[in-house]
């Protein structure tokens, strides 16, 4: 188990990772916002930096991209259903004007994502955890402890599931599994065998977690905002703001 | 005195199998115990019961003389528990997250609990290593990581479920001196184990399971001679006539 997944902490000192991750919250959000709202020169310049920042977290991108290839299909169905029309004599027609629209919406669902990984990566999920009961908190009828949990499991456990998958896949494909022509077959056959991993893991994990005495109501880790937080969130206003402001405009 | 006690124990699994009968055992404090017995013997059963994570269809269990069942989290403070598989233990992103994830739910002050991730990450020769991530140790730091997480929670009892399972040699090794010097330092260790080899020399008692009973207690040196009818293979020194001899000095 030596290399996990690219969607996860990974351990490190640059400047992402020593942000607040209230802050890195907030910008994660206020850049989701701008990208569905970003025109092309708004999400040409948002996928350079993000690449940037992606080195800088010594992040991966192709491998990342391999990774997420499952999403990569689902944006590829999502591209075809927006871009291909039927017409009156139900032919499919590929209009230019849907496909340049149908790309956007992929290419700012594909941001989004890369986005929500380098706050996964360079996020601690205790620090993530204790963001979001900082965050909720305020908000009335919501158990932040538990909903903070539920999330921070999700984010720990997701690249250990991805793991799975892959050693079950690979395990399948040393057995001969692509012979078999029939994709409901193969998919039946991997699911079957994904979800009964899962679920002995999640055994496993609530047994050690019981042991070692959890509680929701356990000391958080200690949270400082400093004048980094503040600047990075400064220019993720800004970069909110231009993606408000039409290019054409400028 | 004894710190666990279980008296006529019995348990049996959703599907009928009983795998527990009628199991009365005391464990001293400061004693170092191995329980061995074949796959399904019962061994990691009768550990669950120990820290509550399992619970008695009928009989008790006492933890310095309290009823886990009345009570347990109290037993979980007093038994750390090292489970099989180190990986499923693994909680934290970093080492340093991992150690503190029991101190956190104790509620302890950050301060304390920085304190006690240093000496449990000390006590197992991991200091240094705080801001690695764990899935990218060896075999033998994982082990040694997942004990350091249970020491940070300063119980009085170590539980360890066949401590040396997928380890190589220098592993053992290094795994099998942490477990001495923590006994030596006075801490009161239960070790399950099919294969005597490694860990019988150090131990001061010997109990045999099968099917769910206990069918032998005592000194080592006494128990192991018959052990092979448990389904037990007895130690390599012990078959060629050489007595119990340790793996490590």
């Amino acid at each position: 188990m030596g290399e996990l997944t690219t969607i996860g902490f990974k351990p490190g000192r640059s400047m992402l990772h020593r942000l607040d991750p209230r802050t890195k919250q907030l910008i994660l959000m206020l850049l989701s916002v701008a990208s569905l709202w970003g025109d092309v020169p708004f999400l040409a310049t948002a996928s350079i930096v993000m690449v940037l920042l992606f080195r800088l977290a010594r992040l991966r991108v192709r491998r990342l991209l391999l990774e997420i290839r499952y999403f990569l299909f689902l944006l590829t169905f999502v591209f075809f259903v927006r871009a291909v029309s039927l017409n009156d004599q139900l032919f499919p027609v590929v209009n230019v004007e849907q496909t340049v629209v149908a790309l956007i919406v992929c290419w700012r669902l594909l941001l989004v994502v890369f986005m929500s990984v380098l706050l996964i990566s360079t996020t601690r999920t205790g620090d993530i955890r204790a963001a979001l009961v900082w965050g909720l908190k305020p908000l009335p009828f919501v158990n932040e402890r538990v909903a903070a949990t539920m999330v921070g499991l999700v984010v720990r456990f997701l690249p250990l599931i991805l793991f799975q998958a892959n050693e079950i896949s690979d395990a399948m494909r040393a057995r001969g599994i692509e012979r078999r022509k029939n994709p409901v077959v193969r998919l039946t056959r991997f699911t079957i065998t994904l979800f009964r991993r899962v679920f002995l893991r999640a055994d496993e994990l609530v047994d050690t977690m019981q042991a070692r005495c959890y509680s929701e109501y356990r000391t958080l880790p200690e949270l400082f905002f400093s004048k980094k937080d503040i600047v990075a969130a400064g220019v993720a206003m800004l970069v909110l703001l231009s993606a408000l402001i039409p290019w054409k405009v400028l | 005195m004894a710190i666990i006690e279980t008296f006529n124990l019995c348990h049996h699994f959703a599907d009928g199998t009983k795998s527990l009968r009628d199991v009365s055992l005391a464990f001293k404090e400061g004693e170092f115990t191995v329980i061995a017995g074949a796959n399904g013997s019962g061994k990691t059963t009768l550990l669950r019961h120990f820290n509550g994570l399992l619970f008695p269809d009928s009989g008790t269990v006492l933890v310095g003389g309290k009823s886990v069942k009345k009570d347990p989290m109290a037993a979980r403070q007093q038994i750390g528990m090292v489970f099989q598989d180190a990986e499923s233990q693994i909680v934290g992103d970093t080492v340093y997250d991992d150690v503190a994830f029991g101190p956190e739910n104790l509620r302890l002050k950050r301060s304390l609990i920085d304190q006690r991730v240093s000496r449990a990450l000390a006590d197992v020769n991991l200091t240094g290593f705080e801001e690695r991530c764990p899935h990218h140790l060896s075999g033998g730091e994982k082990r040694r990581l997942v004990i350091a997480g249970v020491l940070a929670m300063a119980p009085r009892v170590l539980l360890m479920d066949e401590p040396f399972s997928n380890l190589d040699y220098p592993a053992t090794c290094t795994v099998l001196s942490q477990i001495v010097k923590l006994h030596e330092a006075g801490h009161t260790i239960i070790i399950t184990t099919h294969d005597l080899e490694k860990v019988i020399a150090h131990a001061e008692r010997l109990v045999v399971m099968e099917k769910g009973c206990v069918v032998n207690d005592g000194v080592p040196e006494d128990v192991v001679v018959s052990i092979k009818q448990f389904g037990i293979r007895p130690p390599c020194s012990v078959q060629m006539g050489n007595g119990i001899q340790p793996w490590v000095s």
